[in-house]
């Protein structure tokens, strides 16, 4: 214990650099801990994107084409899928729900899906949790209704009753806007921390009717104009739909049924196994996210050869106090241990000051990560990996505080008891 | 009087080196101080880390209260003379970032035997430390709790020689402690170290060149008169 005692009290008269070593191991630390919980929170969030669909099936492309625009939101589906085939899928006798989606326009860099109720009834994401309302209601036979994802709404700062204009295509700025036919805000989804919470929700019948004086990709001009009114009383069936989500009966059938869809002679579709594309599409991200923990890695090691060469440097100045402890009685095991106690103390100074950043700032940066990356960052105590990680750190520092206790071992073992200057 | 250190042929070499040390006999009672004139490159240092038990030497005994310092281990040697040895050095012979009282009380650390015959005298390491200061003149408290180096040189000096003296060890060497004293604080603390070393019952073995204080000891020696390896183009 009086070594202990010793060490402290010696860094302490050496408190600058000791200081600036325990900074630097602290920020090395919290770099390494930020970027393990941002990659967990990364994958889990994603492999929780979407669960409970068996087959997505889209026009004839890339499986990961059709996983990003259908389930992520991003890019543009290459065709369509005529209506009668979705009604083809849809009454097969394997089939236990089926999910139509219109996608194409946005409003103000939000993507807006065309859909039908059994998106809210069938739809699940993480451990099979379905949609859950915040406010509202689900769409009603009103075309004009809007259900808001969570972060349409927080962002936007939407409430319930208000009306808003859907643009034409998915450019954050469109030129063309839907502004003869405004929606109204009926219903706000909790948030999922999923792309769901970045979508705003409209009928099929709501899609259809915004396009239903569209010819060739633009509106129709003069008399040719359908107002609101008017297409309420007209008839609002869709002709084409982007992509449709499939539910089975049985897990077993996925596969003969994707087979079928694939092999569909209405017109050439694709069905992909939402895990299997999820897994693809991760696989390409995940060469980077490992890239980032084995940088911050040596980042922990460089933090750690810092301390090793501060502690190396100090020995030198240091060889009157190893002799001066010798001349008391401390053998050269002693002044060993010592350098290792000193390189402890300081790594775990390092690793407590790297946890107190990380909470620090994760607790600012938690609504803003949330709100523009859609990911949740929990304050939870550490994992058991992250401790795994911490103790790794500190038996790297030990085994560093090897190398100059060796010396300190061998340098007071020649120098004795004879003060050298 | 009983025999302290007792040297018997005595010689030692470092490592590829013609010997440095050839010492026939030589004897220190206890309780006894003695002044050892030794010039630098006199074989003082080596000696002093033969006595201390750093080094082992090359043949003879050396025999410290009647033990062979050749016989014991490496470990069991380092043991011996924390129990039975206090030094004082040069100068800076303190741990800068210790209070004084903290740095007195070191040895205590190191050694059970000098802790328990401090608490025996004093009732505790830190009243014998206490006790100590006050007897060599830092008796006030506040100084006692200051860092060592905020102390005069002459201040650090006597921390140093409380620090040889508590726990009563038999032996105090000396190695030029004043020489960084000025005069008349040389005598000062020269005769608050034989009172103290007295009242511990300690042997003082007085290394330093300056002959002008040989006549203050029990008994005065050179170094070269007992060291047979000892060139005279050294001095």
């Amino acid at each position: 214990m009086y070594l202990i005692r010793l060490a402290l009290a010696s860094l302490a008269n050496r408190r600058f650099t000791a200081w600036l070593t325990v900074f630097a191991i602290a920020l090395s630390v919290c770099l390494l801990l930020a970027v393990e919980r941002i990659r967990t929170e990364t994958r889990s969030s994603f492999a929780s994107t979407i669960s409970g669909t068996d087959l997505i099936v889209g026009a004839r492309s890339g499986s990961i084409n059709l996983l990003l625009y259908s389930v992520f939101r991003l890019g543009n589906a290459t065709n369509n899928i005529r209506w009668d085939s979705f009604e083809t899928l849809a009454g097969d006798r394997k089939v236990k729900w089926a999910i139509p989606i219109s996608l194409g326009d946005s409003h103000r860099g939000y993507r807006v899906m065309g859909t039908s109720n059994a998106y809210f009834e069938h739809y699940q994401y993480g451990r099979g949790q379905a949609l859950q309302l915040a406010q509202g209601q689900i769409l009603s036979d009103d075309p004009f209704a809007v259900v808001l994802g969570a972060e349409v709404a927080e962002a936007l700062h939407y409430q319930l009753g208000q009306q808003l204009v859907l643009a034409h295509g998915v450019a954050s700025i469109s030129l063309s806007k839907h502004d003869d036919k405004p929606f109204r805000v009926v219903g706000i989804l909790k948030r999922t921390g999923t792309p769901v919470d970045r979508t705003l929700h409209i009928s099929l019948q709501g899609m259809q009717a915004l396009h239903i004086d569209w010819q060739n990709g633009v509106p129709a001009q003069g008399k040719a104009r359908i107002s609101a009114e008017q297409a309420r009383g007209m008839d609002l069936q869709p002709q084409a739909i982007t992509a449709i989500m499939l539910g089975l009966h049985s897990k077993i059938a996925t596969f003969s049924v994707q087979r079928q869809i694939n092999e569909f002679r209405g017109e050439p579709l694709l069905a992909i196994l939402p895990g299997v594309a999820l897994q693809e599409l991760w696989s390409l991200m995940g060469s980077a996210e490992k890239a980032l923990f084995v940088v911050s890695l040596f980042v922990v090691l460089t933090g750690l050869i810092g301390m090793l060469t501060a502690i190396l440097t100090s020995l030198n100045e240091r060889r009157r106090e190893m002799a001066i402890l010798r001349s008391v009685g401390a053998r050269p095991w002693h002044i060993a241990s010592l350098l290792m106690v000193e390189a402890f103390a300081l790594a775990l100074a390092g690793v407590l000051l790297g946890l107190a950043l990380l909470y620090l700032g994760i607790a600012l940066a938690q609504g803003y990560v949330q709100a523009n990356y859609g990911l949740f960052l929990p304050l939870a105590l550490p994992s058991r990996y992250e401790w795994t990680l911490l103790g790794a750190i500190l038996a790297a520092a030990l085994l560093m505080g090897a190398l100059p206790a060796w010396r300190a071992y061998r340098q007071s073992l020649a120098d004795g008891l004879s003060i050298r200057l | 009087m009983s025999t302290l250190i007792e040297l018997t042929e005595l010689g030692f070499a470092w490592p590829g080196q013609a010997e440095l040390l050839d010492i026939p006999s030589f004897t220190l009672q206890q309780g006894e101080s003695l002044f050892l004139k030794g010039p630098s490159g006199s074989g003082k240092t080596t000696l002093l880390g033969l006595l201390g038990g750093v080094q082992k030497p090359g043949r003879g005994r050396i025999r410290l209260l009647g033990t062979d310092l050749g016989s014991l281990s490496a470990g069991a040697r380092e043991h011996f003379r924390v129990d039975h040895t206090g030094y004082i050095f040069q100068q800076f012979n303190l741990l800068p970032f210790l209070s004084v009282a903290e740095n007195v009380a070191l040895p205590c650390h190191f050694s059970q035997l000098r802790r328990q015959r401090a608490e025996q005298r004093h009732g505790s390491v830190s009243q014998a430390a206490s006790a100590l200061l006050s007897h060599l003149g830092l008796v006030d408290p506040a100084l006692q709790a200051r860092r060592a180096d905020s102390l005069s040189i002459g201040q650090q000096q006597r921390v140093a020689a409380a620090r040889a003296l508590i726990g009563q060890p038999e032996l105090v060497i000396a190695d030029e402690p004043t020489s960084a004293l000025d005069s008349d604080a040389r005598a000062a603390f020269l005769q608050l170290l034989f009172a103290e070393c007295r009242a511990a019952g300690s042997s003082l073995l007085f290394v330093s060149h300056d002959q002008s204080l040989a006549p203050l000891f029990d008994r005065s020696l050179a170094l070269s008169d007992l060291n047979r390896a000892a060139r005279p183009s050294e001095f």
